[in-house]
């Protein structure tokens, strides 16, 4: 009954969608949204009698009636009884009670496992307080009794997928576009340098905004409450990178039936069908993060330019390597030709900062061009799941976790270490 | 979410998945493990899209009970009768497993709904197989019939080197749980959710229930059992299941609620763990907000976001003071 002779739970939490399944395996068991709808009916009575009692009167397992991912979202539509509560916001777990719920299904629901038999993999973003990896210890060790917890740093985690058991490369920049938050982090050689770390405020939530405010502004007829489920799927299905925003534009104005879809939705409320045509969304949405103008006035650094800046920020040695090992995670990055666009950007930039630097000195010393390489790979959607999976098959894993008996040593303050901000990994 | 669910959830998902998509040629090799230590392992090759291999391995049983040929009693069929014609048992198994059946998805019936039920069906092979001794003897009980050995009792396995005891008789059979629990807080917690549930039988709704009772010590059924099999840190958990419990469509759901029973119990303490967490943090907070209140008025700074940490606690705020 040895933990470690079973596969590890990997449970990757994002702002959108959380990944989870067990190590060794391809793909996750399971992508569900991460919400939960809770049943808060009885929260409504007075604050002068105390909270058990309504509870008792709300029903003798209120506090089991919930629901997570698809179910919640299906249960918070069909009826009012069920609020929805997103527990993780820009990649920070804002609601402990509601992350503890959402990992009770989780582990109970959907994989079924008893948390006792396994080793468990977590992941975060690489800012995190040092706290919130505490209370994360906290209720796997205390809640679930989890032998073994390792909380890994997703970014890395992204560049881990693409390790093989020859060609382990662990610098890079790891480009995560989310539902939730964008970020640019560069690790190098497994330790990521936390001060050149950049973050940018649209991602994909903003993309499907931004794509039901073009959709509603042209007057396509969708139902209010549905707009955004339904410029969500217009994303996932139909939206594309371009190259060009003018060109596109004489290309659809040109051949409108080639580039010019039809969605076709049914509204949830009344059953009925409606159509309607999709048609420079296509384009401008995944535009709004090459050239964020189009989308608000607040933040205006393209992608491109940011991923360069991230690395000028980054220690001069570091350079070179990290621009030729530019790994896209995220679902908001499965846009087609998006590796392409972005890789075609960086190189702009960084070509014309090379001819700029040979030219002050008189075209006598010849810089070696750099090599600009951005990496796509089919799983990019959970690349960090896919590390966590690769990571934890690996037999030094084990040895690399908190273990229940140092739990109960030392406390929770064991978690607040990260092995990968000591330079070890 | 009150009582597991008798189908392996991914299971179901998969089925589902290659029955909508039989044509797509797709490999899928992936292998899961339940609680009980019952590992599962689907595997589809991309030459016979129709073909889905399903491995099934099983918790190691203790001296006690018997598994003919590497399966419980009376697994074999058990899987028959479910599954009929569209299921085939390989034999050997595949390494390391106990079972393999081999899916043809190309003859499963062609209406929608018995399709759904015959799928939800494989996808609880798990209660099929390792329910199979039980579901004998509980036949037995509903057509009150009395199977040779009466008296005696029956050790059946529900988890890695553990089994639960079944005594049958010609009107009623008593099944009892020793429980163990690893961890010490668990075991206190179990024991009075055990006690609860002893006394929540007496209620008025609840007459129809199987009678339950709750011991620290063994009880007499089971004079004769080996001292290893009797050592429980949480009590022994007795039910007496009447043939009324196991008429018509309550055998199945018996069947699954009696060999998941402690995995029930262990889901419901872990529950109750969370629910005091989170009955922990309101209080902390309530008790943070009188603190807050206490403090005397001060000047306001400049600086907030990086000192707010030290001068105002809460767990909501820990994450302002580090936000890039």
């Amino acid at each position: 009954m040895d933990p470690t002779s079973r596969p590890t739970v990997v449970i990757d939490n994002g702002t959108g969608y959380s990944k989870m399944g067990f190590a060794g395996n391809v793909e996750p068991c399971f992508i569900q949204p991460t919400v939960v709808a809770l049943n808060d009916s009885y929260l409504n009575q007075t604050r002068a009698s105390s909270n058990m009692a309504n509870q008792y009167s709300a029903g003798v397992m209120a506090d089991l009636d919930f629901f997570i991912g698809d179910d919640a979202l299906l249960r918070s539509r069909a009826s009012n009884t069920y609020t929805l509560s997103h527990p993780i916001n820009h990649g920070q777990v804002e609601d402990w009670d509601a992350m503890e719920r959402y990992w009770q299904h989780c582990i109970f629901a959907y994989l079924r496992c008893d948390p006792e038999d396994h080793y468990f993999l977590l992941t975060e973003s690489p800012l995190t307080a040092p706290e919130n990896r505490e209370y994360m210890g906290e209720i796997m060790f205390e809640t679930f009794n989890v032998p073994g917890l390792y909380i890994g740093v997703n970014s890395v985690l992204a560049l881990a997928a693409g390790c093989s058991t020859s060609k382990c490369d662990l610098t890079g920049v790891v480009v995560d576009v989310g539902e939730g938050a964008t970020r640019v982090v560069p690790v190098a050689e497994g330790y990521v340098i936390g001060s050149c770390i950049k973050s940018i405020p649209i991602a994909g939530k903003d993309v499907t905004l931004f794509i039901q405010e073009l959709m509603r502004e042209r007057g396509e007829k969708m139902p209010p409450e549905d707009s955004f489920e339904a410029a969500r799927k217009v994303k996932e299905m139909y939206c594309y990178t371009s190259s060009d925003i003018v060109k596109e534009f004489t290309k659809h104005d040109k051949e409108p039936a080639k580039y010019i879809k039809q969605w076709r939705g049914i509204r949830l409320k009344t059953g009925a069908p409606y159509t309607c045509d999709v048609g420079y969304e296509r384009f401008l949405g995944p535009e709004v993060l090459f050239s964020p103008e189009i989308y608000t006035s607040d933040y205006i650094t393209p992608l491109p330019a940011l991923v360069d800046k991230c690395i000028q920020s980054a220690p001069i040695d570091t350079r070179r390597a990290l621009y030729k090992n530019i790994v896209l995670s995220g679902g908001s990055t499965m846009f087609k030709d998006f590796h392409r666009r972005l890789q075609r950007d960086v190189k702009k930039i960084v070509d014309a900062r090379v001819q700029a630097a040979t030219a002050l000195h008189g075209g006598d010393i010849k810089a070696k061009p750099v090599e600009v390489n951005v990496v796509s790979h089919p799983i990019q959607r959970f690349a960090v799941w896919f590390g966590g999976s690769v990571l934890a098959s690996t037999p030094e894993f084990f040895a690399a976790c908190h273990t229940k008996a140092e739990y109960e040593e030392h406390g929770a303050s064991i978690c607040r270490v990260n092995p990968v901000f000591k330079g070890m990994f | 979410m009150i009582l597991l669910q008798s189908h392996s959830r991914f299971l179901l998902q998969t089925l589902l998945n290659r029955v909508q998509n039989l044509e797509k040629e797709i490999e899928l090799d992936h292998h899961w493990v339940e609680f009980d230590d019952v590992r599962y392992h689907v595997q589809v090759s991309v030459k016979n899209p129709h073909i889905l291999q399903l491995s099934l391995s099983l918790p190691t049983s203790p001296l006690e009970t018997v598994f003919v040929g590497g399966l419980p009693f009376g697994a074999i069929e058990a899987i028959k009768a479910a599954y009929g014609v569209i299921v085939q048992i390989l034999d050997p198994p595949r390494d390391g497993f106990n079972l393999t059946l081999k899916l043809n998805l190309s003859k499963l019936p062609q209406d929608e709904e018995n399709r759904h039920t015959l799928l939800v069906k494989i996808a609880s092979v798990r209660e099929v197989v390792l329910g199979a001794p039980l579901r004998v003897i509980l036949k037995h009980l509903a057509s009150r019939t009395v199977a040779p050995d009466t008296n005696q009792f029956v050790a059946l396995v529900h988890r890695p080197n553990e089994s639960f005891f079944l005594v049958p008789q010609a009107d009623k059979v008593t099944v009892v749980f020793p429980m163990r629990f690893k961890d010490s807080i668990d075991t206190v917690l179990a024991t009075s959710f055990l006690q609860e549930f002893m006394e929540s039988r007496r209620t008025a709704g609840l007459s129809n229930a199987p009678p339950c009772l709750w011991s620290q010590s063994p009880p007499l059924e089971l004079k004769g059992a080996t001292d290893d099999a009797l050592s429980a840190n949480a009590g022994f958990v007795t039910f007496v299941i009447f043939p009324r419990h196991v008429e018509g469509r309550k055998l199945d759901r018996t069947v699954w609620n009696l060999s998941t029973f402690h995995a029930y119990v262990n889901y419901h303490v872990k529950c109750s763990e969370g629910f005091m967490h989170s009955r922990m943090r309101r209080r902390v907070e309530s008790l943070i907000q009188a603190l807050n209140c206490a403090k005397p008025e001060q000047e306001k700074t400049k600086k907030t976001s990086q000192t707010r940490s030290f001068k105002r606690l809460s767990l909501k705020n820990s994450r302002t003071s580090s936000s890039s």
